[in-house]
């Protein structure tokens, strides 16, 4: 295994949502993602006010990709991490940290929101997701039956031929 | 292995595409997200260079649909081919749940098919996986070519104990993409089915 799976879920899921409810609420950003470090979306938020975002699943692929490079570069370099990104255009933010060596917190924000809370309030979010993220290494082993396979072979069938 | 959102009801898998330069591996994914319904995909992200040679990677996200309750859904990855990508190459292979090995057929890409299987294991090496855990398929592309090698003898230098799943395709004409796509999805599927290897 490359590195560990991320299963999200019950009341662990929950609370992750509420930090990063209580996140976009404090700062005024309006996307809010948790990304795990192969790309795939754990948890997303936005703002009540905020337009539909754009695709998600390119944003989280992009997002990692840009994050093991970043880390590659730090290695290359003799730093162990860079543990953040700031991606600053003339509209907006894309700001990036991580969350434990699991995950990447991921906020996206107009240019008039101060950098700075939101640096501070992502830290405390940091703090107490990756807390709950590392309970999940206690987490039961996830299992499917064997009908699993068998719909998902169906799938397969329907939209493959 | 995939990321199972268990609140979201969802499950993540990741499959790369993999190969030696120009062997295809972008063409496959053109042809899945050509035609795919829409619905069914998402947008297709190129890292390409000017000349439209894979810089870092190219990118598809697929839904399968629901099984048991669960939205499952394939990443489709190509990984740059060119000798000098390792880096980029061995980033992508980051949390692989398959692979699809393509290969081409042209008389003079024999040895670059074999240094590039040769890197992939070197790179999945480095991440602590062995070759022969990971569901994977061989895909023999560029059959349509004239002096096409044969397929023995492509097999001969990638999978010389004839382990692989192996598909004959003509991809900038379709032919053996879904095949193959289909036969990796079901491989990596049946594994989240055998409880030891779910996570």
């Amino acid at each position: 295994m490359i590195e560990p799976s991320l299963a999200l879920y019950g009341e662990l899921f929950e609370q992750v949502e509420q930090h990063l409810d209580e996140l976009l609420a404090a700062t005024g950003v309006r996307y809010c993602l948790l990304v795990d470090r192969k790309g795939f979306v754990l948890s997303h938020k936005e703002a009540l006010w905020a337009p539909r975002p754009p695709a998600l699943d390119s944003i989280a692929t992009l997002v990692a990709s840009n994050a093991a490079a970043t880390g590659a570069l730090a290695n290359m370099l003799g730093e162990s991490t860079f543990s953040e990104q700031i991606h600053q255009g003339e509209q907006g933010v894309l700001y990036v940290e991580s969350v434990g060596s699991n995950a990447l917190l991921t906020m996206i924000f107009d240019s008039s929101v101060p950098i700075g809370r939101v640096k501070v309030y992502a830290k405390k979010t940091i703090a107490a997701v990756s807390g709950l993220l590392q309970t999940l290494q206690d987490a039961p082993p996830v299992a499917f039956d064997q009908n699993f396979s068998v719909s998902a072979n169906a799938l397969l069938d329907d939209l493959l031929g | 292995m995939s990321t199972i959102n268990f609140a979201g009801r969802e499950i993540n898998c990741k499959i790369v595409y993999y190969g030696p330069g120009m062997s295809g591996k972008t063409t496959n994914l053109k042809h899945v997200f050509s035609r795919v319904p829409d619905h069914l995909r998402g947008e297709m992200v190129s890292l390409a260079t000017e000349d439209e040679r894979t810089l870092f990677f190219d990118f598809l996200p697929l839904d399968l649909g629901s099984v048991q309750g669960f939205k499952t859904r394939f990443h489709l990855y190509t990984v740059p081919g060119q000798v000098f990508y390792n880096a980029s190459r061995k980033l992508i292979l980051r949390g692989v749940d398959g692979i699809v090995f393509v290969a081409d057929s042209a008389p003079n890409r024999l040895r670059a098919n074999a240094e590039s299987m040769r890197n992939l294991r070197e790179n999945l090496l480095e991440h602590g996986l062995d070759i022969r855990t990971i569901p994977m398929v061989l895909q023999v592309n560029k059959r349509d070519i004239e002096g096409a090698l044969p397929t023995a003898m492509i097999r001969a230098v990638i999978d010389p104990k004839s382990e692989l799943n192996l598909i004959e395709a003509v991809a900038h004409q379709g032919q053996g993409v879904f095949e193959t796509l289909k036969a990796v999805s079901k491989m990596v599927l049946e594994r989240l089915s055998q409880p030891s290897q779910a996570q």
